[in-house]
């Protein structure tokens, strides 16, 4: 359908445009602006691949949660909520070495189907049905490293008399 | 040739993981070495949502089920980094890591 | 999934709650949140160590006999012997550190946050060493890890471990970011992420060059793991930074946690390979080995090169372990069953003498010695049985004769040998290694025995300094069962061989 594949098109253009200008622009203030955008255009890319639970779950958490907490990392970190990052040098090695990680992955992208793909659709009950049963220990595992960052996390930041 | 498809798919969260890659060898303050960290993850949680999708099997349904849980590990992976530049933020006042120098000598 | 089979794992988590809940109530002093971690680390152990069939123990298998070492099947666990062995030296890392730490002030802040965050890190390595999942298996890293940034960074006041709880993070996170987007490469070429899916019982379909740059970002991202050059540029200065009993941790327990990945997520393949060669496309098993050897080659020369110059005792250890790391890799590479009990064996090896070495650096620290190897200059004749315990644990390093290093060395290399061609060589860059290490060991040695202390130094005065009970009995246990291993080690290695054959059974 070539409206999905327009669709596509201005997400994926977006969502490089947009990851690009975060870790480029120099107030930090910006960035977050930039990646709150980023997270809200994969959440419609989610949507697109009829993965409606996915899409809420980006939106709610990345979109959401984690814009907010990086926000408020850059606040508590800054005097001047504007202040501006230094202009770091940009040296070719980093540059060649992220373009060759893409050019693998393009080069395998071609045994790839590279006709229009069929999207399936799961219903979200089963998604929580497979979460909950089968992959469950997936589950518990992510609740164990939250325990952990939990704990830390808390010590960490506490005040403490010392 | 369409775009919206496997490869077009894979040929976006490549070029999502070469940005993350490259702005962790590039940028020097922690809070924009998190968000390429986080950038490079999405590319993995975009993977197996449309392989997933694409795929219709029953076994891929587990490829969402993965991306669910990626989605929480990612924001765990987040508030213990701020934890940590809180943290070095209160003994210092900065977060720059080129000026992290108590461990070069 | 029954939860008795999983009673090691939940001891460990139900010590972590205790403390936390102790924390809450106010309750900090470090020998009451110290004591619960250790009885849970040992009560764990014992149940281990009777999963791995110790006569004598069966009363109390939690994983009856039946259920271990079956074939290959699509679950996302599954009970291997020599996934119990590697318990057993994760169990022991945790062990050790927990109890060398009660000898710390009892007043110390963080304690229940120390002892807490050890309790679950050792516990993601356990279920590291029962994944039959790639996602299972990558998610529990993701468990220890995160414990180990916050681990490092547990001293809140001290500037240098947050640096370097900081470095971790990043690095971790980066390694975290490319091993799941191997996965999820791996999961597109073969529809699955268990290993039976990946492995070879079945025909290799899909997209092998897919595959092939999914195994590529694993082996980069576990490389980061288990500090494998090129990937090692992080640990030196993360030892360095972090607290002495952290670094004996991540050495003798996190790396370790690595190379049982390694094994889990490429013996598939390298199986394959040798059992049906037709299999797998031409280019991709064998590069693959290439892959995996000369990585090997390159962490143990590096290392090696690098330990050469180090002035500081503690960086010096940190590098020794990068090149020890190599050896472990060997076993990789080669793939068949005797070099993975060698390698199996040198992990096991390396609790006592590289775990035992950073605590003693820990010792001679509390005893007001500097960081410096100059530093320790004539602690021989001061501290004559804690300075005869540490030569034990380098030469064991160095895999000098009648002490357990030499043992695993020599079956690692052998296996090497035996399995003839290209292999060859990584044993002779093993031993050749191995010949250059015995230089920085030595001046070690030189100094601590030999020289006379600089009228300055700490040593050349009373030395009031006090190591701690339980500190001095961890390092008494490491020294003796390096001896006692190495010139007895029968019982051991062959149980270590039969789990390292039933381990490559189930691949086959």
């Amino acid at each position: 359908m070539i409206l999905e594949e327009l669709a596509f098109l201005v997400i994926a253009a977006v969502a490089i445009v947009t990851a690009a200008n975060a870790l480029l622009v120099r107030e930090l203030v910006h960035t977050i602006l930039w990646i709150a955008l980023f997270f809200v255009d994969l959440a419609a890319l989610y949507f697109l691949l009829a993965a409606p639970f996915l899409g809420v779950l980006e939106l709610g958490v990345y979109a959401g949660a984690v814009t907010i907490l990086l926000l408020f990392g850059v606040m508590v970190t800054r005097k001047r909520i504007f202040a501006r990052e230094a202009v770091t040098g940009i040296g070719p090695a980093p540059l060649l070495l992220a373009g060759l990680v893409l050019a693998v992955v393009v080069v395998g992208a071609e045994e790839l189907p590279s006709g229009e793909g069929t999207v399936h659709a799961y219903a979200p009950a089963l998604l929580s049905q497979a979460l909950f049963n089968a992959d469950g220990p997936w589950l518990l595992l992510l609740g164990l490293a939250m325990l952990s960052a939990l704990a830390g996390a808390i010590y960490l930041v506490r005040e403490g008399r010392e | 040739m369409s775009a919206f498809s496997p490869a077009g798919l894979l040929a976006l969260s490549g070029a999502l993981l070469g940005l993350g890659l490259f702005g962790i060898l590039t940028r020097r303050n922690f809070i924009l070495l998190l968000i390429s960290v986080e950038i490079a993850i999405n590319a993995a949680v975009l993977n197996f949502v449309y392989f997933a999708a694409f795929s219709g099997s029953s076994s891929a349904l587990s490829g969402q089920a993965i991306a669910v849980v990626l989605i929480g590990l990612a924001a765990t992976e987040v508030a213990v980094g701020l934890a940590i530049v809180l943290g070095l933020n209160r003994l210092r006042g900065s977060i720059n890591v080129a000026e992290a120098s108590a461990l070069r000598r | 999934m029954s939860l008795a089979e999983f009673l090691p794992e939940i001891l460990l988590l139900a010590g972590a709650l205790l403390i936390f809940l102790f924390d809450v109530l106010g309750r900090r002093r470090l020998e009451l949140v110290g004591g619960v971690a250790a009885l849970s680390l040992g009560g764990a152990l014992l149940l281990v160590v009777a999963d791995l069939g110790v006569s004598g123990l069966a009363a109390i298998r939690t994983v009856p006999a039946g259920s271990v070492d079956l074939p290959l099947a699509p679950s996302l666990y599954a009970f291997t012997s020599l996934g119990f062995v590697f318990q057993v030296t994760f169990l022991l890392a945790g062990l050790f550190v927990a109890v060398a730490s009660l000898s710390r002030p009892s007043d110390e802040k963080g304690a229940s946050v120390f002892f807490g965050l050890l309790l679950i890190a050792t516990l993601g390595m356990m279920l590291v060493a029962v994944a039959s999942d790639l996602i299972f298996l990558l998610l529990a890293i993701e468990v220890t890890s995160l414990s180990t940034y916050l681990l490092v960074a547990y001293p809140r006041r001290d500037e240098r471990s947050l640096e370097a709880a900081m470095k971790f993070f990043i690095i971790g996170a980066l390694s975290t970011a490319l091993s799941f987007f191997g996965a999820s490469l791996l999961f597109a070429a073969y529809g699955g992420t268990s290993f039976y899916a990946l492995g070879p019982g079945v025909a290799f379909v899909g997209f092998p060059l897919l595959a092939e740059i999914g195994y590529g970002l694993l082996i980069a991202g576990l490389g980061f793991k288990v500090t494998a050059v090129p990937f090692h540029a992080w640990a030196v200065d993360v030892y360095d930074g972090a607290p002495t009993d952290v670094a004996a941790f991540l050495s003798g327990g996190s790396k370790k946690m690595g190379i049982f990945a390694f094994f889990l997520v490429f013996l598939g393949p390298i199986l394959l390979l040798r059992s049906a060669p037709d299999a797998l496309p031409a280019t991709f098993g064998a590069s693959l080995q290439l892959t995996l050897g000369i990585l090997a080659v390159l962490t143990m020369t590096v290392g090696n090169v690098l330990a050469l110059r180090q002035k500081e005792m503690k960086r010096m250890l940190a590098y020794s372990s990068i090149s020890q790391a190599g050896y472990m890799l060997i076993g990789v590479a080669v793939g068949t069953y005797p070099a993975i009990a060698g390698a199996a064996f040198q992990v096991f090896a390396h609790v006592f003498m590289k775990t035992g070495a950073f605590l003693v650096v820990a010792a001679v620290a509390g005893l007001g010695v500097g960081p410096l190897i100059e530093d320790w200059k004539g602690l021989g004749a001061k501290r004559p049985a804690l300075s005869v315990a540490f030569a034990l644990m380098l030469l064991s390093l160095a895999g000098v004769p009648l002490t357990v290093g030499f043992v695993s060395k020599f079956v690692l290399f052998s296996a090497a040998v035996e399995a003839q061609g290209f292999y060859v060589w990584l044993a002779v860059a093993g031993l050749l290694n191995s010949a250059l290490s015995v230089f920085y060991y030595a001046r070690v040695l030189k100094a601590i025995f030999l020289d006379r202390p600089d009228p300055t130094s700490p040593v050349a005065g009373p030395l009031t300094g006090r190591i701690g009970l339980a500190r001095s009995a961890v390092i008494a246990v490491a020294a003796v069962a390096i001896v006692g291993l190495g010139i007895y080690p029968g019982p051991v290695l062959s149980g270590i061989s039969t789990a390292a054959s039933h381990f490559v059974g189930i691949g086959a």
